[in-house]
């Protein structure tokens, strides 16, 4: 009898913590979807103009990346994530793919 | 340790192992070869640490033992012996061989000193046929890098997923790739061995045996006949292959693999020896036909070879060992070649066969 009665108290125990991991969870779901509310406020902020402001400026910097790393390539360096920045020897498969993709 | 045997049953047996023996100094142990006799069998070991060959031969076995003989003079020692019935009677770390009525005694080391090679215990063993396997390796391994600076470039990538069987080697200028199958396969392995290793397993292989891969964490064991091949894999991760295969081109051509072979070879003699060494052949693709006007010091030669022809045209250099290298694999008669343009690399398959494939940087001129 003493023995059931211990396991229950340890199941009660148990659904105890659950219980209070729920909660904090709870809060921070709340927490979340304030965030979540807030930010889509400042995204409606942002005017068109910025975004595309934003956009061209990110594909300047990429191409301006692409172009460096294609010079380094050319003059005679790898790219690639084997050898990066070490002498290269005749060609590279890697670092032609890698150039290739972006 | 005093058995009986044939000197060309001995010869065979060194022969197997000997390429095991470091051709660099070492340990002075490990430039032996260890004869161990027991059970009837006399078995022969060699390593050098990374791979290790053994193999046995059936014997007639008057006392047990083993012995470890300097591999070099040992070898030599068997090539001139007289084809006769040899008798090897050992004394401490010393033999004496008998044959015909004439002995020649060779210091050995003390076989306590040559390292133990340990079994790879696996009740589950990958079993694949060797001709499958010997294929595989011829299709691929001369993409392997010679240079040692980086070692997962200096094996091949061996990739078993039940039934699929994948061999890959690069030296990141090329890439060779092959697939099979091994119906019923349920096992799984994944590593990089050694090309040494492969090179020894393509040598030793017989078409019409069975070959038995056995394997742990960082080493593998071949076994076939009565030859077992063991080598550490390669540490480190293969990098990641399929980004580097074009899934596209701008031209494709079929092309005879016999005569463009010819044609690069007698090319390839006009550049071997210029002073970059870099062997190169240029070439042209237009109209369906591909034109090579190569000239040096030496001289100068001009060939055309008909071809079927999709896309746009394009002028390509290669080194012509990436040319041939591939065109002496490639079993089909016509061959696929995918390209985009003179800088991208020149995807090459053989005809109506998906499970090869090679690709080679040109040069940039």
């Amino acid at each position: 009898m003493g023995q059931l009665y211990q396991a229950i108290s340890e199941v009660e125990e148990n659904i105890a913590k659950l219980l209070n991991e729920v909660r904090s969870l709870k809060q921070y779901v709340e927490y979340l979807e304030e965030e979540n509310v807030k930010l889509k406020r400042q995204l409606c902020a942002v005017s068109e103009a910025d975004t595309a402001r934003v956009q061209k400026n990110a594909a300047r910097i990429q191409k301006e990346a692409q172009e460096n790393l294609e010079k380094l390539y050319n003059e005679g360096f790898h790219v690639c994530h084997i050898y990066f920045g070490e002498p290269l020897e005749g060609s590279c498969l890697f670092c032609n793919a890698f150039l290739r993709k972006d | 340790m005093e058995i009986l045997c044939s000197r060309e049953d001995f010869l065979t047996g060194v022969n197997t192992v000997q390429r095991a023996v470091p051709t660099k100094n070492t340990l002075p142990i490990l430039q032996g070869i260890k004869l161990k006799a027991s059970d009837n069998k006399l078995w022969f070991e060699a390593t050098d640490l990374e791979l290790s060959i053994r193999c046995y031969l059936p014997v007639t076995i008057h006392g047990e033992g083993e012995v470890v003989l300097p591999a070099k003079l040992f070898s030599e020692i068997v090539r001139k012996l007289p084809d006769s019935d040899l008798k090897i009677v050992s004394d401490d770390h010393n033999v004496n061989i008998y044959y015909n009525n004439s002995n020649f005694a060779v210091n050995g080391f003390d076989p306590e000193e040559f390292p133990e090679i340990a079994e790879i215990t696996s009740e589950d063993p990958i079993v694949l046929p060797s001709a499958l396997f010997k294929d595989m390796i011829k299709q691929t391994i001369f993409a392997c890098a010679v240079d040692e600076s980086r070692p997962v470039f200096t094996g091949l990538l061996l990739h078993i997923d039940k039934e699929n069987i994948l061999l890959i080697a690069t030296d990141t200028h090329r890439l060779a790739f092959t697939s099979s199958v091994i119906p019923g396969n349920e096992k799984e392995f994944k590593g990089i061995i050694p090309a040494k290793t492969m090179n020894e397993i393509y040598r030793l292989l017989d078409d019409e045996e069975v070959l038995t891969i056995k394997y742990n964490k960082s080493r593998v064991i071949f076994e076939f006949g009565s030859v077992q091949i063991l080598t550490r894999l390669i540490e480190g991760q293969f990098p990641n292959y399929k980004q580097v295969i074009p899934q596209s081109c701008n031209t494709k051509i079929l092309v005879d693999g016999k005569k463009f072979l010819d044609t690069v070879e007698r090319a390839s003699l006009l550049s071997r020896d210029n002073y970059l060494k870099t062997n190169t052949v240029r070439f042209s693709v237009e109209n369906s036909a591909i034109i090579i006007n190569q000239h040096s010091e030496m001289g100068k030669i001009s060939e055309q070879i008909e071809i079927e022809q999709e896309g746009e045209d394009f002028t390509i250099s290669f080194n012509a060992k990436y040319i041939t290298d591939v065109l002496k694999v490639i079993n089909t008669e016509q061959v696929i070649m995918e390209a985009s343009g003179s800088y991208s690399p020149v995807v090459f398959r053989p005809v109506s066969d998906d499970s090869y494939l090679y690709l080679a940087l040109p040069l940039r001129n």
